[in-house]
Protein backbone atom coordinates (compact mmCIF):
# COMPACT_ATOMS: atom_id res chain seq x y z
CA UNK A 1 0.00 0.00 0.00
CA UNK A 2 1.48 3.60 -0.75
CA UNK A 3 0.45 5.86 2.00
CA UNK A 4 0.29 9.72 1.03
CA UNK A 5 1.45 12.12 4.18
CA UNK A 6 0.30 15.62 3.58
CA UNK A 7 0.40 17.23 6.67
CA UNK A 8 3.54 18.17 9.42
CA UNK A 9 4.04 17.39 12.57
CA UNK A 10 1.62 18.61 14.55
CA UNK A 11 -1.23 16.08 12.90
CA UNK A 12 -2.56 13.49 14.79
CA UNK A 13 -4.16 11.53 12.15
CA UNK A 14 -1.01 11.35 9.90
CA UNK A 15 1.07 10.06 12.84
CA UNK A 16 -2.03 7.07 12.61
CA UNK A 17 -1.63 6.86 9.08
CA UNK A 18 1.83 6.55 9.69
CA UNK A 19 1.82 3.47 12.22
CA UNK A 20 -0.93 1.51 9.91
CA UNK A 21 1.89 0.94 7.55
CA UNK A 22 3.90 -2.12 7.44
CA UNK A 23 7.23 -3.37 5.69
CA UNK A 24 6.46 -3.61 2.14
CA UNK A 25 4.18 -0.77 2.26
CA UNK A 26 5.23 3.03 0.74
CA UNK A 27 5.11 6.15 3.06
CA UNK A 28 5.34 9.53 0.81
CA UNK A 29 6.01 12.39 2.46
CA UNK A 30 4.42 15.09 0.25
CA UNK A 31 3.77 18.82 0.82
CA UNK A 32 4.18 19.77 4.74
CA UNK A 33 4.74 16.10 5.12
CA UNK A 34 7.99 16.61 4.25
CA UNK A 35 8.79 18.08 7.62
CA UNK A 36 8.46 14.71 9.23
CA UNK A 37 12.28 14.44 7.97
CA UNK A 38 13.38 16.86 9.88
CA UNK A 39 15.41 15.01 13.18
CA UNK A 40 13.85 11.94 11.49
CA UNK A 41 10.46 12.42 13.49
CA UNK A 42 9.13 9.84 10.84
CA UNK A 43 10.60 7.38 12.95
CA UNK A 44 8.92 7.38 15.79
CA UNK A 45 5.45 5.84 14.05
CA UNK A 46 6.64 3.97 11.07
CA UNK A 47 7.68 0.65 11.31
CA UNK A 48 11.43 -1.08 10.14
CA UNK A 49 10.91 -1.98 6.88
CA UNK A 50 8.64 0.87 5.60
CA UNK A 51 9.48 2.23 2.31
CA UNK A 52 9.73 6.25 3.21
CA UNK A 53 10.51 8.82 0.26
CA UNK A 54 9.64 12.42 -0.17
CA UNK A 55 8.62 14.48 -2.84
CA UNK A 56 11.93 16.24 -4.09
CA UNK A 57 10.21 19.43 -4.99
CA UNK A 58 8.00 20.01 -2.07
CA UNK A 59 10.99 19.18 0.31
CA UNK A 60 14.05 22.31 -1.52
CA UNK A 61 10.93 24.41 -1.44
CA UNK A 62 10.39 24.51 2.12
CA UNK A 63 14.36 25.41 2.21
CA UNK A 64 16.13 21.74 3.15
CA UNK A 65 19.30 20.78 1.34
CA UNK A 66 19.03 17.61 -0.64
CA UNK A 67 22.29 16.18 1.37
CA UNK A 68 20.22 16.63 4.54
CA UNK A 69 17.52 14.18 3.47
CA UNK A 70 17.26 10.91 5.55
CA UNK A 71 15.17 9.74 3.27
CA UNK A 72 15.35 9.52 -0.78
CA UNK A 73 13.95 12.62 -2.55
CA UNK A 74 12.01 11.36 -5.59
CA UNK A 75 10.20 13.07 -8.95
CA UNK A 76 6.95 12.99 -9.52
CA UNK A 77 8.22 11.01 -12.56
CA UNK A 78 9.19 8.36 -9.75
CA UNK A 79 6.12 8.60 -7.55
CA UNK A 80 3.93 7.41 -10.62
CA UNK A 81 6.10 4.73 -10.67
CA UNK A 82 5.61 3.63 -7.05
CA UNK A 83 1.71 3.70 -8.12
CA UNK A 84 2.35 1.45 -11.14
CA UNK A 85 4.08 -1.09 -8.78
CA UNK A 86 1.91 -0.63 -5.83
CA UNK A 87 -1.79 -0.08 -6.77
CA UNK A 88 -3.57 0.02 -3.08
CA UNK A 89 -3.63 3.42 -1.76
CA UNK A 90 -4.40 5.48 1.47
CA UNK A 91 -4.50 9.47 1.30
CA UNK B 1 -14.82 -5.60 -6.77
CA UNK B 2 -13.27 -2.39 -5.20
CA UNK B 3 -13.19 -2.03 -1.28
CA UNK B 4 -13.27 1.37 -0.67
CA UNK B 5 -12.71 2.78 3.09
CA UNK B 6 -14.10 6.30 3.91
CA UNK B 7 -11.89 7.53 7.35
CA UNK B 8 -13.66 10.62 8.24
CA UNK B 9 -11.60 12.26 11.55
CA UNK B 10 -12.86 16.11 11.83
CA UNK B 11 -16.20 16.58 14.01
CA UNK B 12 -19.74 16.49 12.32
CA UNK B 13 -20.13 20.25 13.81
CA UNK B 14 -17.88 22.90 12.23
CA UNK B 15 -17.23 20.44 9.64
CA UNK B 16 -19.04 18.81 6.09
CA UNK B 17 -16.41 15.88 6.10
CA UNK B 18 -18.95 13.42 8.22
CA UNK B 19 -22.14 14.26 6.10
CA UNK B 20 -19.94 14.11 3.08
CA UNK B 21 -18.52 11.03 3.50
CA UNK B 22 -21.48 8.96 3.94
CA UNK B 23 -23.03 10.90 0.96
CA UNK B 24 -20.42 9.86 -1.42
CA UNK B 25 -20.68 6.02 0.47
CA UNK B 26 -24.02 5.80 -0.60
CA UNK B 27 -23.31 6.99 -3.80
CA UNK B 28 -20.83 3.79 -4.67
CA UNK B 29 -23.35 1.20 -4.54
CA UNK B 30 -24.16 1.82 -8.01
CA UNK B 31 -21.01 0.33 -8.58
CA UNK B 32 -19.45 -2.93 -7.77
CA UNK B 33 -17.74 -1.26 -4.51
CA UNK B 34 -17.83 -2.49 -1.48
CA UNK B 35 -17.67 0.76 0.89
CA UNK B 36 -17.23 1.20 4.78
CA UNK B 37 -17.03 4.13 7.27
CA UNK B 38 -14.81 4.88 9.87
CA UNK B 39 -15.37 7.47 12.52
CA UNK B 40 -11.69 8.42 14.15
CA UNK B 41 -11.11 10.96 16.58
CA UNK B 42 -13.37 14.08 16.77
CA UNK B 43 -15.19 12.69 13.69
CA UNK B 44 -17.15 9.90 16.79
CA UNK B 45 -18.59 12.34 18.07
CA UNK B 46 -21.04 12.12 15.02
CA UNK B 47 -22.66 9.25 17.10
CA UNK B 48 -23.07 10.76 20.56
CA UNK B 49 -26.81 11.07 20.96
CA UNK B 50 -27.38 14.60 22.08
CA UNK B 51 -25.00 15.66 18.87
CA UNK B 52 -27.09 18.60 16.86
CA UNK B 53 -25.15 19.86 14.02
CA UNK B 54 -28.60 21.75 13.15
CA UNK B 55 -28.56 23.35 16.43
CA UNK B 56 -26.45 25.75 15.32
CA UNK B 57 -27.91 25.87 11.58
CA UNK B 58 -26.02 23.53 10.29
CA UNK B 59 -27.15 20.45 8.22
CA UNK B 60 -28.04 17.14 10.37
CA UNK B 61 -26.08 14.00 10.60
CA UNK B 62 -29.31 12.32 11.45
CA UNK B 63 -30.73 12.52 7.66
CA UNK B 64 -27.95 9.53 6.78
CA UNK B 65 -29.57 7.62 9.16
CA UNK B 66 -32.32 5.69 7.00
CA UNK B 67 -29.63 5.03 4.01
CA UNK B 68 -27.12 3.60 6.52
CA UNK B 69 -30.32 1.11 7.30
CA UNK B 70 -31.27 0.94 3.37
CA UNK B 71 -28.00 -0.27 2.15
CA UNK B 72 -26.58 -1.97 4.77
CA UNK B 73 -23.62 0.24 5.20
CA UNK B 74 -20.74 -0.66 7.34
CA UNK B 75 -19.95 1.64 10.15
CA UNK B 76 -17.15 1.85 12.45
CA UNK B 77 -16.58 4.35 15.42
CA UNK B 78 -12.80 3.57 17.56
CA UNK B 79 -13.44 3.20 21.12
CA UNK B 80 -10.43 4.91 21.97
CA UNK B 81 -11.96 8.05 20.56
CA UNK B 82 -15.23 7.70 21.81
CA UNK B 83 -13.54 7.42 25.17
CA UNK B 84 -11.62 10.77 24.38
CA UNK B 85 -14.54 12.67 23.81
CA UNK B 86 -16.68 11.35 26.32
CA UNK B 87 -18.84 9.96 23.75
CA UNK B 88 -20.55 7.79 26.44
CA UNK B 89 -24.52 7.71 24.97
CA UNK B 90 -24.95 6.68 21.71
CA UNK B 91 -27.42 7.31 18.30
CA UNK B 92 -28.38 3.79 17.46
CA UNK B 93 -29.08 5.44 14.47
CA UNK B 94 -25.95 5.06 12.78
CA UNK B 95 -25.51 1.45 13.35
CA UNK B 96 -21.73 1.86 14.40
CA UNK B 97 -19.60 -1.03 15.77
CA UNK B 98 -17.26 0.20 17.94
CA UNK B 99 -13.75 -1.35 17.57
CA UNK B 100 -10.32 -0.74 18.95
CA UNK B 101 -7.92 1.61 17.21
CA UNK B 102 -5.70 -1.44 16.03
CA UNK B 103 -8.58 -2.96 14.39
CA UNK B 104 -8.83 0.04 12.06
CA UNK B 105 -5.69 -1.31 10.28
CA UNK B 106 -7.24 -4.03 9.42
CA UNK B 107 -10.04 -2.47 7.15
CA UNK B 108 -7.01 -0.45 5.76
CA UNK B 109 -4.95 -2.96 5.24
CA UNK B 110 -8.07 -4.95 3.66
CA UNK B 111 -9.51 -1.88 1.24
CA UNK B 112 -7.93 -1.04 -2.11
CA UNK B 113 -8.38 2.94 -1.58
CA UNK B 114 -8.47 4.56 1.46
CA UNK B 115 -9.89 8.06 1.74
CA UNK B 116 -9.58 10.13 4.55
CA UNK B 117 -11.85 13.19 4.53
CA UNK C 1 -3.29 2.17 -16.42
CA UNK C 2 -5.95 4.35 -15.49
CA UNK C 3 -5.14 7.17 -12.21
CA UNK C 4 -7.68 8.87 -10.61
CA UNK C 5 -6.36 12.21 -8.16
CA UNK C 6 -9.39 13.38 -5.97
CA UNK C 7 -8.69 16.93 -4.81
CA UNK C 8 -11.09 18.12 -1.83
CA UNK C 9 -9.22 21.45 -1.06
CA UNK C 10 -9.58 24.74 -2.63
CA UNK C 11 -6.67 26.00 -4.72
CA UNK C 12 -4.74 28.87 -3.66
CA UNK C 13 -5.54 28.48 -0.04
CA UNK C 14 -3.62 24.96 -0.30
CA UNK C 15 -1.37 23.06 -2.37
CA UNK C 16 -3.31 20.38 -2.58
CA UNK C 17 -4.54 20.95 -6.61
CA UNK C 18 -1.02 22.34 -7.60
CA UNK C 19 0.68 18.63 -6.42
CA UNK C 20 -2.52 16.96 -8.38
CA UNK C 21 -1.76 18.66 -11.42
CA UNK C 22 2.24 17.62 -11.01
CA UNK C 23 0.99 14.54 -11.12
CA UNK C 24 -1.79 14.30 -13.40
CA UNK C 25 1.07 15.73 -16.01
CA UNK C 26 3.99 13.23 -14.90
CA UNK C 27 1.30 10.19 -14.96
CA UNK C 28 0.12 11.36 -18.30
CA UNK C 29 3.68 11.74 -19.71
CA UNK C 30 3.93 8.18 -19.14
CA UNK C 31 1.27 6.93 -20.98
CA UNK C 32 -1.33 6.67 -18.34
CA UNK C 33 -4.98 7.64 -18.24
CA UNK C 34 -5.63 10.18 -15.92
CA UNK C 35 -8.97 11.59 -14.43
CA UNK C 36 -9.09 14.22 -11.99
CA UNK C 37 -12.38 14.77 -9.99
CA UNK C 38 -13.10 18.09 -8.31
CA UNK C 39 -14.78 17.51 -4.49
CA UNK C 40 -16.16 20.16 -2.11
CA UNK C 41 -14.10 23.82 -2.71
CA UNK C 42 -11.82 22.47 -4.94
CA UNK C 43 -14.50 22.66 -7.77
CA UNK C 44 -13.73 26.49 -7.64
CA UNK C 45 -10.05 25.76 -9.21
CA UNK C 46 -11.95 25.17 -12.31
CA UNK C 47 -13.42 28.33 -12.32
CA UNK C 48 -12.07 30.26 -15.51
CA UNK C 49 -13.00 34.05 -14.17
CA UNK C 50 -10.04 33.04 -11.36
CA UNK C 51 -8.03 36.17 -11.98
CA UNK C 52 -4.75 35.56 -9.57
CA UNK C 53 -1.86 39.11 -9.27
CA UNK C 54 0.63 38.62 -12.13
CA UNK C 55 3.58 36.85 -10.67
CA UNK C 56 1.47 33.78 -9.37
CA UNK C 57 0.19 30.66 -11.82
CA UNK C 58 -3.14 30.52 -12.82
CA UNK C 59 -4.13 27.16 -12.04
CA UNK C 60 -7.21 26.53 -14.45
CA UNK C 61 -5.07 27.70 -17.34
CA UNK C 62 -3.03 25.01 -16.50
CA UNK C 63 -5.45 22.67 -15.91
CA UNK C 64 -6.97 23.37 -19.29
CA UNK C 65 -3.82 23.19 -20.79
CA UNK C 66 -3.50 19.19 -18.96
CA UNK C 67 -6.76 18.74 -20.88
CA UNK C 68 -5.51 19.48 -24.34
CA UNK C 69 -3.15 16.65 -23.27
CA UNK C 70 -5.76 14.60 -22.59
CA UNK C 71 -6.56 14.90 -18.73
CA UNK C 72 -10.27 14.22 -18.00
CA UNK C 73 -11.46 16.32 -15.32
CA UNK C 74 -14.75 15.91 -13.67
CA UNK C 75 -16.22 18.61 -11.35
CA UNK C 76 -18.79 17.23 -8.28
CA UNK C 77 -22.26 19.07 -9.51
CA UNK C 78 -23.89 19.35 -5.70
CA UNK C 79 -20.58 21.05 -4.83
CA UNK C 80 -20.76 23.61 -7.98
CA UNK C 81 -24.40 24.45 -6.82
CA UNK C 82 -23.47 24.75 -3.34
CA UNK C 83 -20.59 27.80 -4.67
CA UNK C 84 -22.60 29.25 -7.26
CA UNK C 85 -20.43 27.95 -9.75
CA UNK C 86 -22.17 26.86 -13.20
CA UNK C 87 -21.00 25.53 -16.37
CA UNK C 88 -20.61 28.74 -18.17
CA UNK C 89 -17.82 29.75 -15.04
CA UNK C 90 -15.74 26.39 -15.75
CA UNK C 91 -12.95 25.93 -18.34
CA UNK C 92 -13.45 23.92 -21.41
CA UNK C 93 -13.71 20.02 -21.11
CA UNK C 94 -14.01 19.70 -17.50
CA UNK C 95 -17.51 18.86 -16.28
CA UNK C 96 -19.92 18.82 -14.11
CA UNK C 97 -20.42 15.22 -12.83
CA UNK C 98 -21.70 13.51 -9.88
CA UNK C 99 -21.26 10.66 -7.76
CA UNK C 100 -22.40 8.43 -9.76
CA UNK C 101 -18.99 9.25 -12.08
CA UNK C 102 -17.26 9.40 -9.01
CA UNK C 103 -18.72 5.77 -8.28
CA UNK C 104 -17.18 4.45 -11.65
CA UNK C 105 -13.94 6.23 -11.49
CA UNK C 106 -13.25 4.15 -7.85
CA UNK C 107 -14.50 0.83 -9.72
CA UNK C 108 -12.66 1.17 -12.88
CA UNK C 109 -9.37 3.13 -11.68
CA UNK C 110 -6.09 1.25 -11.00
CA UNK C 111 -5.11 3.74 -8.50
CA UNK C 112 -6.77 6.50 -6.72
CA UNK C 113 -4.80 8.78 -5.47
CA UNK C 114 -6.89 11.09 -2.52
CA UNK C 115 -5.64 14.32 -1.42
CA UNK C 116 -7.04 14.16 2.11
CA UNK C 117 -9.28 16.73 3.46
Amino acid sequence: MVIMIKYGLYHEIEKRKMSFADAGDTVVLIQNGIFWTIREAYKKYVKEGVKVVALKDDYLARGYDEKDSPVPLISYDELIEIFEKDHKTAG
Amino acid sequence: MKRVLFVVYQAPVGSIWVNEAFRTTFGMYGEDIEPAIVLMDEAVTAIAKRNEPERVGLLPVKIVHKYIKKYGTEVYAVKEDLEKFKVTEVDEGCMAKQIPLSDVKNLIKESDFVIFM
Amino acid sequence: MKITIQVMKPAYTYEDLDSALHIAEAALKRGHEVRLFLFSDAVIGANKGIKPIKIDRVIPERMQALIDKGLRVDLCGICMDYRGLTPQHIIEGAKPSGLPELAELVATSDVFINFMA
